[in-house]
């Protein structure tokens, strides 16, 4: 589904990320691991076209879609729901949501997404007139995700969903995430420890230095004792 | 007694005109980050089209209200594909984009003077007539320039809260990397929020001008009042703004009345003064100011 | 194994000189080049006075010579330290209006007043910095703004002292050149108007050279790292202030001396417009763009009088066209022509 070839990317005159070449396949959950500062964030957002690669291919079933604005990749599919959330502070949670199905395709079926998304976050529901910036960290989180899964994607690119969260409501957001790869919707995930992918990742890739140095499947990585000292929290 | 209602009466016009302007000026800082020093030059756009309309194609009024109108967000659109958009993601886009708006204003300006010489136009009113209440005139034109303006920014806040585009627009000044993640995409915004502040312009230049005059120099004064509205307000709040509009309309409406028209701008400008040092953030700013 | 990379006692000496001359500039001067500069300055009077309308053209470079210390003045802060300040005219005419004043209605000798001008304008800056240079960018556009409208409207309708009934002051007494006879005047003010210009200059060159230009060129370019590094934003923004002020109100009181008049016109948006478009045009935030510019955009529109009607039409469009295509300005894109030229001389002998 998603392909990335050799993708090279940074920012001025630094390169972050060094021939980078990764597959996400329909309904799969792909989890990268890696230290922060490697060149996670970098990777999403050069795929999500908030900044250009400066070399390789990004293709989404064969079409290339390297280069593209941001409005563009979300028309094809793709979502991004950033580090740190960056919810719309001035706005309600309803008005969050809503502007994550701003595309028209997605906003006439604003309707039903809402329902669906408060039916996964019925605390969402209840808050949904107060502003973002009041929410608590975990709110804040669920209302990112809400807000991605509003843009009827095919795949969602989350970047850290454990990112500044206390331990109990990390299980609650992965659990989330659980949920909605069984709907059959295609993950590409990044964080900095493993503790949670165990029964979500179909393949774990690692990134160091902007550059992938392993891949495998979950059973795979998780079965070297190294990795998981060096990757669990 | 009598000042007093002479007092709120000229403070909800020039409020509500002034609303108009600083509106269009806080929407294009709000998410261009950019001063529009151009903005009193396109009051003049509205205001010297709709003369020419009228006085050379003989339209009816309110149609060649309208045309201005259109006409101003025309030369804003034209004003942000050329001048704009090239300065956009490049480095120096505080001064760039400065002189750009000076070098348009000045364009626009001395283009209005060469065309139309400096002597003042007088515009025809749509409704004639006055009354008095007591020895306050209020004329029939004043009265519906008021409810215009109100209309138009009531429109603008139900714009700005309810629909997907005004959704957008406010998203984009709140955090610009989550609005083009949501798929909004950001040259078109900037331009259509380029359009809309340039029409308010424009429809502020015509409808003040159909109760005092229009002169080649009187873009000028009513951008400054709008600045201070703004910054008053708030960079980037709309509700701010608003307030603010309605608050410095009264207080100049006062400071004319009370003590004596030329007291109002340098009266207005002590005012910013203190504010500004004392409150940076204004009414409902978005923590713009930064104390050092 | 680590290799030794410090340098040999050879080529640490051999770039010595390289160094000097870019941390103290002025400890080596090129004295050939100042001293040729010098030399024609002070002859060219004489020549152009012996010009067809000589005296018009002496008056050109003298007009240069105070609009010059404005633009460079005005460029040290906006464009080196990045505080958008638009009350330059103002402190120019508090300046001017200082020593005006001084010597019109109260009978002072204007060679002494004329130095009360820079100190009036300073503090001038100091009361007006002081509520707004701890504001970011454009709220000081906006406070600078509004001191200046206030100024003007001071100027316009206060008491008559100033404001001589809204025409400004008028009969001003000058520099008492003119008792040397008529070409001697002008030679003198002339003269009067180099050295000013020269100090100045020479002033602002220390200044950008000095550490603390080259803090204000860190806070420019970035403002958080300087501050970690201790640099104290207000303070120092404080004292360019007042510094800048100094000869703008020099300036401002040589003009009213040498024009034996001061004119409210001087504190309308059409001057300001004119300085701004010096500034740009030559190179904002580099050392000779504010006098590339004002030295075209003092010569150009004579040139071009019978266009005058056209004149501000045509600055806007080159503010414009500049902002678009040359954001740098005339200096910065010459020198990087010039760069682009060496490079282009020197490839030949590059090693493939």
């Amino acid at each position: 589904m998603l392909q990335v070839h050799d993708l090279q990317a940074g920012y001025g005159g630094s390169q972050v990320l060094h021939s980078i070449s990764l597959h996400v396949e329909d309904g799969e959950a792909v989890v990268i691991l890696g230290p922060n500062g490697h060149g996670k964030t970098t990777l999403l957002r050069a795929i999500s076209g908030l900044i250009h690669p400066t070399a390789g291919r990004v293709e989404l079933n064969g079409r290339a879609i390297t280069r593209l604005e941001p409005e563009a990749i979300v028309a094809a599919g793709i979502i991004h729901i950033p580090q740190g959330d960056l919810l719309f502070p001035e706005m309600t949670v309803m008005e969050n949501l809503l502007m994550g199905a701003y595309r028209s395709a997605a906003w006439r079926e604003r309707n039903n997404k809402l329902a669906q998304v408060f039916r996964l976050f019925p605390r969402l529901a209840e808050r949904k007139n107060q502003l973002a910036r009041s929410l608590s960290g975990g709110e804040r989180r669920m209302l990112a995700l809400g807000r991605g899964l509003m843009g009827e994607a095919r795949l969602l690119m989350i970047d850290e969903p454990s990112l500044g969260l206390a331990p109990l409501v990390i299980e609650q957001v992965y659990e989330t995430i659980h949920e909605i790869k069984r709907t059959g919707m295609a993950l590409l995930l990044m964080d900095e420890n493993a503790n949670h992918i165990t029964g979500l990742a179909d393949r774990v890739y690692l990134l160091e230095a902007g550059v992938l140095v392993r891949e495998g499947t979950a059973d795979e990585l998780l079965g070297d004792a190294a990795l998981l000292s060096a990757y669990l929290g | 007694m009598e000042q007093l209602f002479q007092t709120i009466y000229s403070g909800i016009l020039y409020g509500s005109v002034y609303g108009l302007m600083a509106l269009g000026l806080t929407l294009i800082w709000g998410s261009l980050r950019m001063l529009n020093l151009a903005h009193g030059s396109l009051y003049l756009v509205g205001g010297y089209l709709a003369w020419t309309i009228i006085d050379q194609l003989h339209l009816p009024l309110v149609l060649a209200f309208l045309l201005a109108v259109a006409g101003a967000a025309l030369v804003g659109l034209i004003m942000q594909v050329v001048l704009i958009n090239p300065l956009l993601g490049k480095p120096g886009w505080d001064n760039a984009s400065l002189i750009a708006t000076v070098g348009a204003s000045i364009v626009l300006e001395s283009a209005a003077l060469l065309i139309y010489g400096p002597q003042v136009k007088q515009m025809p009113t749509v409704v004639e007539g006055q009354f008095k209440i007591g020895t306050v005139l209020i004329s029939n034109q004043a009265l519906l320039v008021i409810a215009t303006a109100v209309l138009f920014l009531i429109l603008m806040s139900l714009f700005l809260r309810i629909s997907r585009h005004g959704l957008a627009i406010r998203a984009i000044s709140q955090d610009m990397d989550a609005a083009r993640l949501a798929g909004v995409p950001a040259r078109t915004a900037f331009l259509i929020v380029m359009c809309i502040s340039a029409a308010l312009a424009g429809l502020a230049g015509v409808l003040l001008s159909s109760i005092f005059y229009l002169a080649p120099t009187s873009g000028f004064v009513p951008m400054v009042k709008a600045l201070v509205v703004t910054i008053f307000g708030g960079l980037g709040s709309v509700k701010g703004t608003i307030w603010a509009a309605y608050t410095i309309g009264l207080l100049e409406a006062a400071l004319q009345v009370y003590l004596g028209a030329s007291w109002a701008l340098p009266g207005l400008f002590l005012f910013m003064i203190v504010m500004l040092t004392v409150r940076p953030n204004g009414l409902f700013g978005l923590g713009e100011a930064r104390r050092l | 194994m680590i290799q030794d990379q410090r340098l040999s006692q050879q080529e640490a000496t051999a770039t010595l000189p390289r160094l000097q001359r870019s941390a103290i500039p002025w400890a080596n001067p090129n004295w050939l080049v100042i001293g040729v500069v010098v030399v024609l300055a002070l002859l060219l009077p004489w020549v152009t006075l012996r010009l067809a309308g000589g005296r018009f053209i002496t008056h050109l470079i003298i007009t240069f010579f105070v609009w010059g210390i404005v633009t460079q003045c005005w460029n040290l802060i906006m464009g080196v330290s990045g505080i958008y300040s638009f009350g330059q005219m103002a402190l120019y005419a508090v300046g001017g209006w200082t020593t005006g004043i001084l010597a019109l209605h109260f009978g002072w000798n204007p060679l002494i007043s004329i130095w009360l001008a820079p100190i009036a304008a300073a503090i001038a800056a100091l009361i007006i910095g002081l509520p707004t240079l701890r504001l970011r960018g454009v709220y000081v556009v906006l406070l600078t703004l509004a001191f200046h409208e206030l100024l003007r409207n001071y100027v316009v309708n206060g008491p008559t002292i100033i404001s001589g009934g809204g025409y400004g002051l008028r009969d001003v007494p000058k520099l008492g050149f003119d008792q040397f006879g008529g070409g001697w005047e002008i030679l003198l003010y002339y003269y009067f108007g180099l050295t000013l210009f020269g100090i100045a200059t020479y002033a602002i060159w220390r200044i950008l050279h000095s550490p603390i230009g080259l803090a204000f060129r860190a806070l420019r370019d970035s403002e958080d790292y300087a501050v970690s590094r201790g640099v104290d934003r207000f303070r120092f923004k404080l004292f360019l202030f007042a510094f800048s002020a100094f000869f703008t109100g020099l300036a401002g009181g040589f003009m009213t001396h040498y024009q034996g008049a001061a004119s409210p016109s001087l504190l309308s948006f059409g001057v300001i417009i004119n300085l701004l478009a010096m500034i740009v045009l030559g190179g904002w935030g580099t050392f000779w763009g504010p006098i590339v510019g004002t030295a075209i955009l003092t010569v150009l529109p004579e040139v071009l009088r019978s266009a005058e009607a056209y004149r501000n039409l045509t600055l806007g469009i080159v503010l414009a066209l500049i902002a678009v295509l040359a954001p740098r300005g005339l200096v910065p894109l010459l020198a990087q022509a010039v760069r682009n030229l060496r490079q282009r001389l020197r490839k030949p002998e590059a090693p493939r």
